[in-house]
């Protein structure tokens, strides 16, 4: 239910698992999904998150309570006081910490990004993931994505040719 | 609430949306989109779509890598192509057959940035995007004299992120200037070229020390230059007093600039500071660095499983390549366009 509470506008976002989370309405928005769904008057009851467990909800939560601008009424003071280089450098560190999860979680996390639109954590999630394979073999790419090389020896050879340059 | 539960979502790499998402993020470097297209057939097919190289270069349009330069005088034989030297190392080092231009007249570059490049074709200017494979020719501004002058392109808004092929070329001397506009189709009209004030045109051409200066925005919305530091570069190129230091060009990305000694050409990075050489040379040239994302539309390739194919790569005239399946009975298919510069037919069975 929309709610009131200190001042601030609740909102409540349901998991397919039946967990309930209160949230401000202004940590909700970052998901840009929920944003147009408020904005068009379509959330004046509770919302239900599809596809996204509550285990993952949870942590969509945590990142956006945690990104959700520090400016208004209630924050104005934080971001005075806070060089906004020292407040970038604060959420880089704790992006880090955040993203350490096993690969199961983080592929979660990207589906929820995505579907939610929110796009620091989009960001996040798919740039982790590429950063952990971009330095790997071929092999190793395919085994950790659990893909297979579905190339015939020979199909391999010409795209090799045509950038044989790309493959020193 | 149980029974309210969509289909169980595909996993990421499963979902082509998601999938995308992910591999927008491969590193902008020219090796990325044709090393994962060697995973398997889907990444194939998801870098190879012109819309996903799109995407890729506008995800990175704000660090695109400094590819290598272009040479922008040549030795006056008659219709020497445009040469490009890639400065990246192996595996990133783009060919420089990839990006050379053969045309039959002499051609001069005049500049680089945003991934076009400007080239005096007398009495014409052309502005030519390499990866896209644009081209597009105007003429030069009346009243400017190509030996007084010089140009620049830029790409304008609507092209950001090198997009679409919409550009803005200036042609500036000592006195006046003029901008075109491909949205126009026109030149503008003249206004007077800003001098710094305190400088004559001229004090740039033997500088011996490097002066950073910073644009600032104040809050009322008023931009002013403001000097930063001053890096003596005499001592550090370990110059003769006769030796004097030209601007050659200049990366805004990569933030950093080509400088001829007049024996050596030095690639030097502003912040932080760092110089390296590129080359000896005592040949007037110009060199103009060339930063861009490469994400070629590649060749095309139709697998045609269950026959065998005979496969014949079409070289089009500078970059643009075509790798077309036919069937052994030649009926199938030659798909995609065959333009007007093929210089060569390659069979391999």
């Amino acid at each position: 239910m929309a709610t009131r509470e200190a001042g601030k506008k609740m909102i409540m976002l349901k998991s397919p698992d039946g967990m309930e989370f209160e949230v401000e309405e202004a940590v909700a928005m970052e998901s840009q999904t929920i944003r147009k769904m408020i904005e068009d008057d379509c959330a004046d009851t509770a919302i239900l998150i599809p596809n996204i467990n509550s285990k993952i909800l949870s942590r969509v939560i945590e990142y956006c309570n945690k990104h959700v601008p520090t400016t208004g009424a209630t924050g104005a003071a934080a971001s005075d006081t806070v060089a906004p280089a020292a407040l970038a450098e604060d959420l880089k560190i704790w992006d880090a910490e955040f993203i350490k999860v096993n690969r199961a979680t983080r592929f979660n996390l990207i589906q929820a990004a995505s579907y939610l639109n929110i796009k620091g954590l989009l960001d996040l999630t798919s740039q982790t993931t590429i950063d952990t394979i971009s330095d790997n073999s071929l092999e190793e790419i395919r085994s950790f994505l659990s893909t297979k090389n579905d190339y015939l020896p020979e199909e391999e050879q010409t795209i090799r040719r045509e950038n044989q340059w790309a493959f020193q | 609430m149980s029974d309210m539960l969509p289909p169980a979502a595909a996993p990421p790499l499963d979902d082509e949306n998601l999938l995308t998402e992910i591999l927008l993020r491969l590193p902008p470097l020219p090796s990325s989109l044709p090393r994962a297209s060697l995973v398997c057939k889907r990444w194939r097919s998801l870098t190879s779509d012109p819309a996903f190289a799109r995407r890729f270069r506008l995800h990175h349009r704000r660090n695109p890598p400094l590819l290598g330069y272009f040479h922008g005088v040549f030795d006056g034989l008659p219709f020497e192509p445009v040469r490009f030297e890639p400065t990246l190392e192996a595996p990133n080092r783009v060919p420089p057959g990839r990006l050379s231009l053969q045309l039959d007249s002499n051609l001069r570059v005049l500049g680089c940035r945003h991934g076009l490049v400007l080239i005096l074709d007398w009495p014409q200017l052309l502005v030519w995007d390499p990866f896209a494979g644009h081209q597009h020719r105007l003429a030069y501004p009346p009243g400017f004299d190509p030996d007084k002058s010089n140009g620049a392109v830029l790409r304008s808004a609507a092209g950001a992120g090198e997009v679409h092929f919409q550009f803005q070329v200036v042609v500036s001397d000592y006195y006046e200037t003029c901008v075109y506009s491909s949205e126009t189709g026109a030149w503008g009209s003249l206004i007077s070229t800003p001098t710094p004030s305190g400088n004559s045109p001229d004090s740039d051409t033997r500088v011996r020390e490097l002066q950073l200066w910073k644009r600032k925005t104040g809050f009322d919305g008023v931009a002013s230059w403001e000097m930063g530091r001053t890096v003596e570069l005499g001592k550090l190129f370990s110059m003769d007093s006769h030796d004097f230091l030209t601007i050659q060009g200049y990366a805004q990305d990569n933030n950093l600039v080509f400088l001829w000694t007049g024996r050596s050409v030095f690639m030097v990075k502003l912040e932080p500071f760092q110089c390296e050489k590129l080359l000896d040379t005592n040949k007037w040239d110009r060199y103009y660095p060339f930063e861009t994302v490469y994400a070629t539309v590649p060749r095309f390739v139709f697998w045609l499983p269950r026959c065998r194919n005979w496969l014949l790569q079409c070289g089009f005239i500078n970059f643009l390549y075509l790798t077309v399946h036919v069937k052994i009975n030649g009926l199938c298919c030659m798909h995609g366009q065959l333009g007007s510069g093929i210089v060569g037919l390659i069979i391999n069975c």
